[in-house]
């Protein structure tokens, strides 16, 4: 049991950092990314294929993927610089994702299609004894989660989160101000990817098999009603909401214990149903969360307690 | 609020870790205990038709097992889950029978995402898995003995396909496959087969699921008016495929595999007979002739004439097991894994009744297990010996079977 | 290659109606909607529900449940949208896919993953120019054209259309106009739930009936609005026919099992390059 809640802990970690990246890039950016799915299909391929066809270590295949689906998130921001709405930016980036799933099922000469990739090794699975290792990969996780809360958070109070924030507020000021500031936007873009391909690399390990069947759409439910329940821009809500759904949906396998008269079809249509209710009752009630956005007052106040 | 977020983050961690602390207990193999055997099959999801019956089937055999004595004294348990036909599900099922049941035996395993995702669980922790899936993937590489496919390899399935075409005089074919695990391999091999023998293969094309519409790839395969086009895929896209064919007026023949082309009546019910008229299918089948099979269909009180595609496969997955475990007298897999041949392949004395087996197995006697599914003999990397496939055409709504033949 | 293009312009057809629903739902509303894929999955089954089940003839099952899926569209209105009235147009695009998911799976709590069918003989093929076609692709392509002519005649000859317009093109001057925008809403999602579940019964024609069935029409749809212009009809009709005829021709010079990159293109091309598509007005939000 110990160890089912230690995986379990896992999963948590790598779908909080993809709900932190995400807020990161709406919450703070003001880009909904709604080819999530597509670009985290991207950061586990990418992470599993530079292992496996490159012969890299993890560290350097989770660095890759960071870097490629920075990169992929970069272009996409950039060729879409002119697109100033968010509903249109959320559906370019939309075809986008399913773009890449697209590629990934297709293009078996790279990706193997429909087979996957197995036999994807764990970082430094030889180096620690096999009966401890779900506890180190438990702690690795909790480390890099902690790591990206940290890194995202230093980034949004900096004068580039701030630039960042004036143009999720008004773009048309923002852009009279110049190109440079719109520039901004795609690299907010980029570091929310570089943590998406960090949340696949962590999946990757984690089953060590990836096939496109594991990154369907309700990828990004999971992701939004964690990012919304969390509060749109409040970091740690946005972990608080990935292990409340992760939690949810893992639980929710125990109804069948409990509802022994509908077969297992009919309850797990009910499970997404009760998602989609989830996530319309939040909308509808909390959007704003349960944790409040950082607020600018606040930083002068640190900012000047500091500088005494 | 970096502090709170901080202190939070803390305080969940320590949760987290705090049962840790506590020591690393093991009852599940103490003397006396039930052996827990882990059963992961579709209940839902594209191959849920099939999960139900390889339930009931290790059900029955668990039970038959027990009230014989059991296996070392002990009674089996079985912990039933739906893998959903994913492989995440799957992978998650294979996690829980191992660490939270303590099962040293992993059984069902329907499809290939589902065996392709347990196959590194099971290889690390040194626990068999006996898979029903056809991709050769599943057993290839260093399996350490722990992968066991109780199934027909999927290049086989190829292999006896293109016999049957050649022998049905088709001199030119088209092949449509769906982009899918096991698909793939049966394609490759069967083009490669019809070639080699002379046929010609006028166009292959492979599609993927949930497609609005598949009118442009019946009209590039069928247009080119090959004698007979092979469709290897899953039940929705056939419905639309062959809905497709017989709007457009095509009249090329059309064989499928079973899963497609039958899954228990459904395709007929959605089609119409009109439709479906003509077309034929084949899937890796029991031996019905075979002693150990009418056995089992007793055991599941069905009609004697009932054809069970994948539920003897369970039955002779827990039968393997029980039998292994009682010959290495040992109920942990890296002891009874290496027995699994010796019991299945022999030599020793053919028997193909569970109960009667584990009885000379106790005394000591060599055995040569037959089971339900097949004869239950296996190489060296995991895969089974001796499997055949059933051939059916469609006639008026019903499919008659045609005749059975091996690779 | 007539015959691919003509496979095309079928696939085109039987897209004109549920365009023409997230251009009309756009241009009231204001926000794409991801549910229409799952609504015309639902309507299709209700028609399902009364021919093959009830014994119906498809034409009259389709018939009241147009008109019975207009109220149920009016009703989920009222208990998903109208709560978040005036938010902006990514919370409705959110609670939009929330309601897909919900659809969807309400459809396959009832009738299960397996795939069915109408209760209806097959078609089979006679020979125009040269051309396979027949007579229930003939009867597709007569109703996308009645629906079309009876849209533009309701948007530009009636009151209720006029209003529609009115609360397109400037929400606030129609209001001060005494229009009232609730009512002009509920008009708008019954004739778009006509359109769905007309639109649902003709893929389930054409396909089959499974619960992903709306939703794999999604993205063509989408891309054939946007390549019309959000708000136009005429565009959505037009954007419908090139989209499907672009993608089957695609067939001819690229594997099939990409040609969902076509509407994926022009969805991306038109947003950045010219938003308002081919037919529609520039839109300035704020």
């Amino acid at each position: 049991m110990i160890s089912f809640l230690v995986l379990l802990g896992i999963v948590v970690c790598f779908s909080a950092i993809l709900a932190l990246a995400l807020n990161f890039q709406w919450g703070l950016g003001g880009m909904v990314n709604f080819g999530l799915a597509g670009f985290y299909t991207l950061g586990a391929y990418t992470c599993a294929l530079l292992i496996l066809k490159g012969g890299a270590n993890t560290l350097v295949a989770t660095l890759g993927a960071m870097a490629i689906v920075a990169a992929a998130c970069a272009l996409t921001a950039l060729v879409t610089l002119r697109v100033t709405e968010e509903d249109y930016f959320a559906i370019v980036t939309l075809g986008v994702g399913e773009m890449l799933r697209l590629v990934a099922l297709n293009e078996d000469w790279l990706t193997k299609g429909a087979l996957g990739l197995s036999g994807i090794p764990r970082p430094l699975d030889h180096l620690i004894p096999h009966d401890v290792y779900v506890y180190f990969l438990l702690g690795l996780s909790l480390a890099l989660l902690l790591g990206t809360l940290w890194v995202l958070n230093v980034l949004a109070r900096s004068p580039f989160g701030r630039i960042v924030r004036a143009l999720r507020e008004d773009d048309v000021v923002a852009a009279t101000l110049g190109k440079n500031v719109l520039w901004a936007r795609v690299r907010v873009f980029a570091i929310g990817g570089a943590f998406i391909g960090l949340a696949g690399a962590l999946h990757a390990f984690y089953y060590q098999y990836i096939d496109p069947t594991q990154f369907t759409n309700i990828v990004i439910a999971y992701a939004f009603m964690a990012v919304i329940a969390g509060g749109r821009g409040a970091h740690a809500g946005a972990i608080w909401g990935a292990a409340v759904v992760m939690v949810l949906l893992e639980g929710s396998r125990f109804l069948k214990d409990v509802i022994p008269w509908l077969d297992s079809d009919r309850l797990a249509a009910i499970r997404i149903i009760i998602i989609g209710v989830g996530l319309i009752l939040l909308l509808v009630f909390r959007p704003q969360g349960f944790l409040r956005e950082h607020r600018l007052q606040v930083d002068l106040v640190t900012a000047t307690m500091r500088n005494r | 609020m970096i502090r709170i977020t901080r202190r939070r983050m803390l305080k969940s961690a320590a949760a987290l870790g705090a049962p840790l602390a506590f020591p690393y207990l093991n009852l599940a193999h103490a003397q006396g205990a039930p052996i827990p055997i882990g059963v992961g099959v579709p209940l839902t999801g594209n191959a849920g038709a099939y999960g139900p019956d390889m339930a009931e089937a290790a059900k029955r055999t668990a039970a038959k097992i027990n009230a014989a004595g059991g296996v070392l004294g002990r009674k089996l348990e079985l912990f039933i889950e739906d893998s959903e036909s994913s492989a995440a599900v799957a992978a998650n099922l294979t996690q829980k029978f191992i660490n939270v049941h303590k099962a040293q035996s992993c059984v069902g395993y329907w499809g290939t995402p589902e065996g392709m995702s347990s196959r590194p669980i099971a290889v690390q922790n040194k626990v068999v898995l006996m898979v029903s899936s056809a991709a050769n993937a599943i057993t290839e590489g260093d399996t350490q003995g722990y992968v066991w496919r109780f199934q027909m390899k999927a290049t086989d399935w190829g292999i006896v396909i293109s016999r049957a075409a050649i022998k049905l005089g088709f001199k030119t074919v088209g092949v449509l496959g769906l982009q899918n695990a096991f698909v793939l391999p049966i394609m490759k091999v069967f083009e490669e087969k019809m070639k080699e023998a002379g046929r010609q293969v006028v166009d292959s094309l492979i599609y993927n699921p949930e497609q609005p519409s598949y009118r442009a790839e019946v009209e590039r395969i069928f247009g080119k008016k090959p004698e007979a086009v092979y469709c290897f895929g899953l039940l929705p896209d056939f419905v639309s495929i062959i809905k497709e064919v017989y709007r457009g007026g095509f009249e090329s023949k059309v064989v499928a595999l079973s899963i497609m082309a039958d899954a228990e009546g459904k395709f007929v019910q959605a089609v119409g007979n009109q439709v479906a008229e003509g077309i034929r299918h084949f899937q890796p089948m029991p031996d019905v002739a075979a002693p150990g099979y009418k056995k089992f269909v007793q055991l599941m009180g069905a009609p004697a004439d009932r054809v069970f595609l994948f539920p003897p496969n369970t039955h002779d997955q827990i039968a393997i097991t029980a039998l292994a475990m009682e010959r290495a007298k040992s109920p942990m897999a890296a002891d009874w894994s290496k027995q699994i041949i010796t019991v299945g392949n022999g030599p020793g004395q053919e028997v193909d009744d569970v109960v009667d087996a584990l009885k000379l197995v106790r005394e000591g006697k060599p055995i040569n297990f037959q089971g339900a599914g097949s004869t239950c003999d296996f190489t060296q990397n995991g895969d089974q010996l001796g499997r055949g496939m059933g051939h059916w055409i469609i006639k008026s709504g019903k499919s008659v079977f045609v005749e059975y033949q091996k690779p | 290659m007539l015959q691919t293009a003509f496979n095309g312009l079928i696939s085109g057809v039987i897209m004109t109606l549920p365009a023409l629903a997230v251009t009309l739902l756009f241009g009231v509303l204001k926000f794409p909607n991801f549910a229409v894929g799952a609504m015309m999955t639902v309507a299709a089954y209700l028609a399902f529900a009364l021919n093959a089940q009830l014994g119906w003839s498809l034409i009259a099952a389709t018939a009241v449940v147009a008109i019975g899926f207009g109220v149920v569209c009016i009703l989920i209105d009222q208990l998903t949208f109208k709560p978040l009235r005036g938010r902006s147009a990514i919370t409705l695009m959110v609670a939009s896919l929330g309601l897909g998911f919900i659809l969807e799976n309400l459809a396959r709590f009832a009738y299960g993953n397996t795939a069915r069918s109408f209760a209806i003989e097959l078609a089979r093929p006679f020979r125009f120019l040269d051309v396979r076609m027949n007579h229930e692709q003939m009867i597709t392509f007569a109703i996308s054209t009645a629906a079309m002519i009876a849209m533009w005649l309701l948007l530009t000859r009636s009151p209720v259309g006029r209003a529609m317009r009115a609360v397109a093109d400037n929400p606030q001057l129609a209001l001060v106009r005494g229009i009232d925008a609730e009512r002009i809403i509920r008009w708008t999602w019954f004739i778009t739930g006509m359109l769905l579940a007309v639109g649902g019964v003709l893929i389930g024609m054409d396909r089959a009936l499974e619960p992903p069935m709306g939703s794999n029409y999604l993205v063509s749809v989408f891309g054939a609005a946007i390549l019309g212009g959000l708000g136009s009809p005429l565009g959505a009709f037009a954007g419908a026919l090139l989209i499907g005829v672009a993608s089957e021709l695609s067939t001819l010079v690229m594997p099939p099992n990409y040609r969902i990159g076509i509407p994926l293109a022009a969805i991306a091309l038109v947003l950045v390059f010219r938003p308002q598509g081919l037919f529609g007005q520039p839109y300035i939000r704020k």
